[in-house]
């Protein structure tokens, strides 16, 4: 490093020139001496060559002095430096000191300060464990008072509901017990007065009734009874009304041929009930509830439409929701106003879709949509359910058609026994027995006695024999329409039907009573439309497709299967029968015979 | 208490008269009454109706009415009175019988008894 040249420092003309100077006035005047003593011919060369040395004198001195001058400023900066150098040895020396001072007294003050918190926080931890523990300690004690304490709610309230549930069970048997107590008074008392006094009671018992229904179901018992058959939509409605107060003030507008399966059929009821008291309870008390019903290939809708007050948006969601069933939790019940809640468990549970809508009445719409699969067409809806039993059915059907009276009374109970096999009864009608004059036979011997009747009443279901018997006896019976088909259509095949059973009913004529039961094992799944026998009858919906050609086609797969397997069954039975009609062929009485549902009140 | 029998009917008595338990006072019918249907039954009608409809295509008593639709006679006659009031049936009273042969009631008395 070299310091920087101080303008002093440098050599100057003013301290290079005094010698040169005085080097060349010397050598000048040498010269000048030398020349002038010299002779004549030598001064000239004597003159230059003493000039020129006397210049290079003058000129070495001038060197010289310059050099001189530079290393003496040399020398000087050279010191000075290394005074510097030695001054900032020094400094460094002494700052080094100074930080190792620092440094030893903040690794000290370090120390300590990390002893202290160390300390501290040791004394914090540990008075934070010791609270940790206390807390837990206490939070375990609460968890478990609390969890004791919800274990003995949630078992209180187990058992308050099952002790709900079976006290429900029980007010519904007693309702039930007592409906059924009120029947039984109401068919023996004649006296207007008293009839009108146990409708009275009949009306608040099954409204009694119905709150114990409610109750049943929120509390998740087993709904109140079952029916054993299906349940015609007229049925279910009526069931419907009878439970409300307001029975009075809803009009039924259906057609509905359908039926309600009877495991779900009460819990239609009741849902309808509920929804049918909302409508009759939010109107005017003068106003009437207006019920209409539609089958739609879903299944039947259920429209209830009253015009009373118009829900708001809000209500109607709120009371979608509570239809809807989602939330099955007894949170939100009010003691009065458990309907829609019944409604959504039961839409819950029988697939019901139930959805409000503001009327054209101006009050509030409610549909129902029933769905198919717990619907079961008309045709199977009447099916006894004794139809496998059916000696003993028929049996019962000899006794009250011999109590009816006349022949044509019979024949008329046969078509009209609300649940009777009547497929039996349309057969044997037309067939002019040898024997017309009513017999009191035996149950048993007048099944045995009734060859084709036995595997058609089986094979068939009931009310689709029953317009050919209606055709036979009532010449113009109601011409019922089935699912999935114009009531135009089934005129026209009622008309059909009526001619074809005046040819069958001349050429059975001519053949005896016993011909029949071959052609019916013959002819059970066959072709059986121009076979003028009863198996033709029998058979229509596959037989005879061309009376029915547009058969609903979603039913068609269910009558197969249910056909098959009644056909299956029926088809052993066939060949002991023949042997009996055989043995005693003059003894059908084919008229009395019929069956009728068991627990006749008049037999 | 009598047991609910596995065919009852969810129809309540009251249902089917909209809750009327009397008869019109000028009601015409009395257990014998024959009716007549004078019209088909129609789609829509309530079933009841409809099955008095068949059942009198023949004249027909009110009490046999009353058994084939397992009602109490009262119930029925209310319903043969709307019935009436529409004019889909007519009534009239059995020709009364001349005083019943004493020999023919023996016979019947003789026959019952060897039944």
């Amino acid at each position: 490093m070299t310091a920087p040249s101080l303008p002093g420092e440098r050599p100057t003309a003013r301290t290079l020139l005094p010698a040169p100077l005085l080097t060349a006035v010397l050598a000048a005047l040498a010269v000048a001496g030398a020349v002038a003593r010299a002779p004549e011919s030598a001064r000239v060369p004597l003159a230059l060559g003493a000039g020129a040395g006397a210049l290079l004198l003058t000129a070495a001195v001038a060197v010289a002095v310059h050099a001189t001058q530079n290393a003496r400023i040399t020398r000087r900066r050279l010191e000075a430096v290394t005074l510097d150098a030695g001054r900032l040895l020094q400094d460094r020396a002494r700052q080094s000191a100074e930080f190792d001072q620092e440094r030893v007294q903040l690794t000290e003050e370090l120390t300590h300060e990390r002893a202290r918190h160390a300390a501290e926080l040791t004394q914090e931890r540990a008075r934070l464990t010791a609270e940790l523990e206390e807390e837990r300690a206490r939070l375990t004690a609460a968890n478990a008072r609390l969890s004791e304490r919800a274990r003995r709610a949630e078992h209180e309230r187990s058992t308050a509901l099952s002790a709900t549930a079976n006290a429900a069970g029980r007010m519904q048997a007693l309702a039930t017990g007592m409906l059924a107590d009120l029947r039984a008074m109401e068919e023996r008392h004649d006296d207007e007065d008293v009839l009108a006094d146990l409708l009275h009671l009949d009306h608040r018992t099954a409204q009694a009734g119905r709150l114990a229904d409610s109750v049943a179901v929120l509390t998740g018992a087993r709904s109140g009874r079952r029916w054993a058959r299906p349940i015609a939509m007229e049925s279910i409605l009526r069931g419907a009304m009878g439970r409300i107060s307001g029975y009075r003030r809803v009009r039924v507008h259906s057609a509905c041929e359908a039926a309600v399966a009877g495991h779900a059929a009460e819990g239609v009821m009741h849902a309808l009930a509920e929804l049918l008291d909302n409508a009759a309870n939010f109107s005017p008390p003068t106003a009437e509830v207006h019920v209409y019903v539609e089958e739609v290939p879903a299944g039947v809708i259920v429209s209830v439409e009253d015009s009373g007050l118009v829900m708001g948006e809000v209500q109607l969601r709120r009371a979608e929701r509570a239809v809807s069933g989602d939330d099955a939790e007894l949170g939100g019940l009010t003691g009065t106003r458990l309907g829609l809640a019944v409604v959504g468990r039961l839409s819950r549970k029988y697939g019901l879709t139930v959805s409000f809508r503001p009327s054209a009445r101006g009050g509030t719409g409610v549909l129902i949509l029933v769905p198919q699969d717990i619907l079961v067409p008309e045709q199977l809806a009447d099916r006894p359910q004794g139809a496998q039993t059916l000696p003993e059915v028929v049996g019962a059907g000899a006794v009250e058609g011999t109590s009816a009276g006349t022949a044509v009374r019979a024949a008329d109970t046969v078509v009209r026994a609300p649940s009777a096999p009547a497929a039996t009864d349309p057969s044997t009608k037309p067939d002019p027995a040898p024997d017309p004059v009513p017999t009191h036979e035996s149950p048993d011997h007048s099944a045995a006695t009734l060859p084709d009747d036995l595997p058609t009443g089986r094979s068939e279901s009931r009310s689709e024999g029953r317009p050919e018997g209606r055709s036979e006896g009532l010449p113009d019976g109601l011409p019922k329409r089935r699912r999935g088909r114009a009531l135009a259509e089934a005129e026209r095949e009622q008309r059909e039907r009526v001619r074809a059973r005046a040819a069958e009913t001349a050429r059975t004529a001519r053949t005896s009573g016993v011909s029949g039961s071959t052609s019916v094992s013959s002819a059970t799944e066959s072709t059986g439309h121009a076979k003028p026998t009863e198996s033709a009858g029998h058979l229509r919906s596959t037989g005879s497709a061309d009376d029915t050609p547009t058969r609903a086609i979603r039913f068609s797969s269910f009558r197969q299967a249910v056909r098959g397997t009644l056909t299956d069954q029926s088809d052993p039975a066939t060949p002991a029968v023949e042997t009996t009609t055989e043995v005693t062929p003059e003894a059908s009485t084919p008229s009395h015979t019929h069956p009728t549902p068991e627990g006749d009140p008049t037999s | 208490m009598s047991r609910p029998g596995r065919d009852d009917s969810p129809d309540r008595l009251y249902t089917l008269t909209g809750g009327r338990a009397h008869a019109t006072p000028d009601s015409p019918f009395d257990l014998v009454t024959l009716v007549v249907a004078e019209c088909d039954p129609t789609t829509g009608m309530q079933s009841e109706h409809a099955a008095i409809l068949r059942l009198t295509q023949q004249p027909t008593a009110v009490v046999e009415l009353a058994a084939e639709l397992k009602l109490p006679v009262s119930i029925t006659k209310i319903l043969l009175g709307d019935l009436l009031a529409a004019g889909r049936v007519s009534a009239r009273h059995p020709r009364r019988a001349a005083v019943p042969d004493p020999d023919v009631l023996e016979q019947v008395l003789v026959g019952l008894r060897n039944l």
